[in-house]
């Protein structure tokens, strides 16, 4: 059986913990390449204008391979936090996928909701591993597996400092690329997982950064208690379940002073349109942290994001070398 | 103390009746009626990316401060749309603008009528639990009493002979019930002004389109966010019906839901094949609507605000179900333009009458 999982996304959170779960069960996983103008074209002919770009590329990726599953593995994560929810698209992933793209093939729709407790979501994980196995002992251990490696997959960014496809290559073996020599500053990225490493959306913002020497810093860098204390700092009590990567991050890197934070987001996003606001209130508070918030949607160019960095980046050296003159 | 909140269809009646109730009058600011001015205000200040309903309620909040106000009750919740976030991102605005004030969060979603109760009697100074109630009481009373001739209004609109009669009667209605004082002045004021409406010359022989309302609670409540979308179907001879009225959501969510009615269990049962699971907002409401509605009206106006999370959801999920009623989606937001809102209207309604009498046609034949 194979199973496919589009490479949008909860994918960069949680793509090894599905993995092993999946493959644990005797099931073949399979991911969609990487998002190019094609993806982007085709999910979004499917769906309403004002549907957010992140959703758009998602159905693009299942699209792409509805030919080559027999499943497609779209989970609804309602709530991963007491008290605090995911964002309508999210919940409605599984019925909207299946609604603009009829022929795709059946959908693993799982519910995950912490606030309805752990009996539900052991139910729930039973639910979906019945579609493979009717052995809940097997069930159970796979689960277990899978668990351990998203344990691993995060301890591994958190204590090496690596992105989620640096991390995801490493868990599978393939060699990783070589930190940076020189360094001229400490970047901040801030914002969710599917925008800041899809080269497609994000325009390659990492590897710009680095290619102009400077450190990239990004959110699955920290740990979790890190991003929670910081996010309580700002807001109190997270209201969505995902927001620790915009506002515990962008909370966490500007107290440190890293010499600059860019936050990105798309066009459209519910809870980051306030999240980055309230994010880009604290850096004007502390005035210390050079920010910049991208806000990017399908129609955003190569040329004005690179203007922009530019600028920014121009900007940082500036600050700097005054720092420099003031001390000397 | 000068408390105040936003506004959202003709609930400051209401909340002046309890103010008045409770002797409070003194201590209640009701800001300016929703304006350009307002709006500008909200958009202004608020992210660019918020939606609708945050920009009015924050320029509402604004021109409240402007007035005086110290203390601003703002309706928030426990759920997944924004909503719930509301009014951290709005304190922090009002703050950063340099206003003095303290924000009180109503949670309706958790607390219910208790939470409301509590808070009623907080703002009156400790009143009596029973002046509270019958305080609460009234202020539903002439809520009720407002959206049915509101419901009659919507009939009237459509076929009378001299458009623009019906508005006019709702306003005056409105100004009765606001200045009644007892139940028997808001009573007869309620008789007065359904007889007088009974009473509207109208075109007897017309049998105009039903168009069902459905969408996001504050677009479809709030006339000036969905530019009074209904008054110019109404001049267009289309019935207007709609589900989503303040008495008819009070009711349930006070009183009804604890002896386990709920209006909603149909409406999601509707749903079920096309949407499994809430998906916050009205989202899940708005496409078992579809489902329901699908054989009764003969279109649906669907009405949303721009980026509304849950509503994208149930918009690209309406697209595709099985039941075949023509729906016209509007997003709401503060580039919307009378003109073109006009034009489609006018469409549509072109639309449903051409359905109308192609359907008719072929009965006629086949009888």
């Amino acid at each position: 059986m194979i199973i496919g999982i589009p490479r949008a996304l909860l994918y960069y959170q949680y793509y090894p913990m599905w993995k092993t779960f999946f493959e644990e069960l005797g099931a073949e996983v399979v991911v969609s390449s990487p998002t190019t103008q094609a993806t982007l074209s085709s999910g979004a002919s499917r769906v309403v204008a004002d549907t957010c770009l992140p959703v758009k590329i998602f159905l693009g990726h299942v699209i792409s391979i509805v030919e080559r599953c027999d499943y497609i593995f779209i989970p609804a994560i309602r709530s991963v936090k007491r008290k605090a929810y995911n964002c309508s698209k999210f919940l409605g992933l599984p019925d909207m996928t299946k609604a603009v793209i009829p022929e795709s093939p059946p959908i693993l729709d799982i519910e995950i909701d912490i606030n309805k407790g752990k009996r539900h979501l052991y139910q729930a994980i039973y639910k979906l591993g019945r579609h493979f196995i009717g052995n809940p002992v097997k069930v159970r251990q796979a689960s277990l597996a899978a668990w351990q490696a998203h344990l691993k997959y995060q301890q591994l960014m958190s204590s090496q400092g690596l992105t989620p496809p640096q991390a995801i290559a490493k868990l599978s073996g393939e060699v990783e690329l070589e930190a940076p020599t020189s360094i001229q500053a400490t970047i901040a990225l801030i914002g969710h997982p599917y925008i800041l490493y899809d080269e497609h959306i994000s325009h390659r913002l990492i590897h710009r950064l680095e290619e102009a020497h400077n450190k990239v810093l990004t959110p699955e860098m920290l740990t979790t208690e890190e991003l929670e204390s910081a996010t309580t700092r700002l807001v109190g009590n997270a209201h969505w379940t995902y927001e620790d990567e915009v506002v515990g991050a962008g909370g966490h890197y500007l107290e440190t002073r890293v010499d600059g934070v860019i936050g990105l987001m798309t066009f459209g996003c519910g809870p980051d349109s306030q999240m980055m606001d309230m994010v880009h209130r604290w850096a004007t508070k502390l005035g210390a942290t050079t920010f910049m918030s991208l806000t990017l949607d399908e129609h955003t160019t190569e040329g004005g994001i690179v203007t922009r960095l530019e600028a920014f980046l121009d900007m940082i050296n500036r600050r700097k070398r005054r720092q420099i003159e003031v001390c000397a | 103390m000068r408390v105040s909140m936003s506004h959202m269809g003709n609930i400051y009646v209401t909340i002046k009746a309890w103010a008045h109730k409770l002797g409070r009058s003194d201590n209640l600011i009701i800001p300016p009626a929703n304006s350009q001015r307002t709006l500008s205000l909200g958009v202004k200040y608020s992210p660019e990316g918020l939606c609708l309903p945050f920009k009015l309620t924050l320029g509402n909040l604004i021109e409240a401060c402007e007035l005086g106000a110290d203390t601003l009750v703002t309706v928030g919740g426990d759920g997944i749309c924004r909503l719930g976030y509301y009014v951290k991102t709005q304190e922090q605005i009002l703050h950063d603008l340099g206003y003095n004030f303290e924000i009180i969060q109503l949670s309706l979603s958790q607390q219910r009528v208790f939470g409301l109760l509590k808070l009623m009697r907080r703002l009156s100074n400790n009143a009596s639990w029973f002046k509270v109630i019958s305080a609460l009481r009234f202020g539903i009373a002439k809520q009720i009493a407002m959206d049915k001739i509101e419901r009659l209004v919507q009939k009237v609109r459509a076929v009378e002979l001299v458009k623009g009669t019906a508005n006019r009667l709702y306003a005056k209605a409105i100004e009765a019930i606001d200045n009644a004082d007892d139940y028997n002045t808001l009573k007869k004021a309620q008789r007065d002004h359904i007889d007088q409406l009974n009473h509207v010359a109208k075109d007897t022989q017309a049998k105009p389109p039903i168009v069902g309302i459905i969408g996001e609670f504050y677009v479809v409540l709030e006339p000036f966010a969905n530019l009074n979308i209904e008054s110019e179907l109404g001049k267009l001879g289309v019935e207007v019906r709609r589900r989503t009225f303040i008495s008819t959501w009070a009711k349930f969510s006070f009183f009804f839901n604890y002896l386990g009615l709920d209006e909603t269990t149909r409406i999601h049962k509707a749903a079920l094949p096309y949407l499994k699971r809430d998906v916050g907002g009205d989202g899940w409401e708005s496409v078992g609507e579809k489902v329901l509605h699908a054989k009764e009206y003969d279109g649906l106006i669907h009405l949303a605000p721009f980026t509304c999370m849950p509503e994208v959801v149930a918009q690209n999920i309406m697209l595709s179900t099985k039941e075949n009623i023509p729906v016209l989606t509007i997003l709401c937001d503060e580039q919307m333009n009378r003109t073109g809102i006009l034009t489609r209207l006018e469409a549509f309604a072109d639309l449903l009458k051409s359905r109308r009498q192609a359907r008719n046609n072929t009965q006629h034949k086949g009888s």
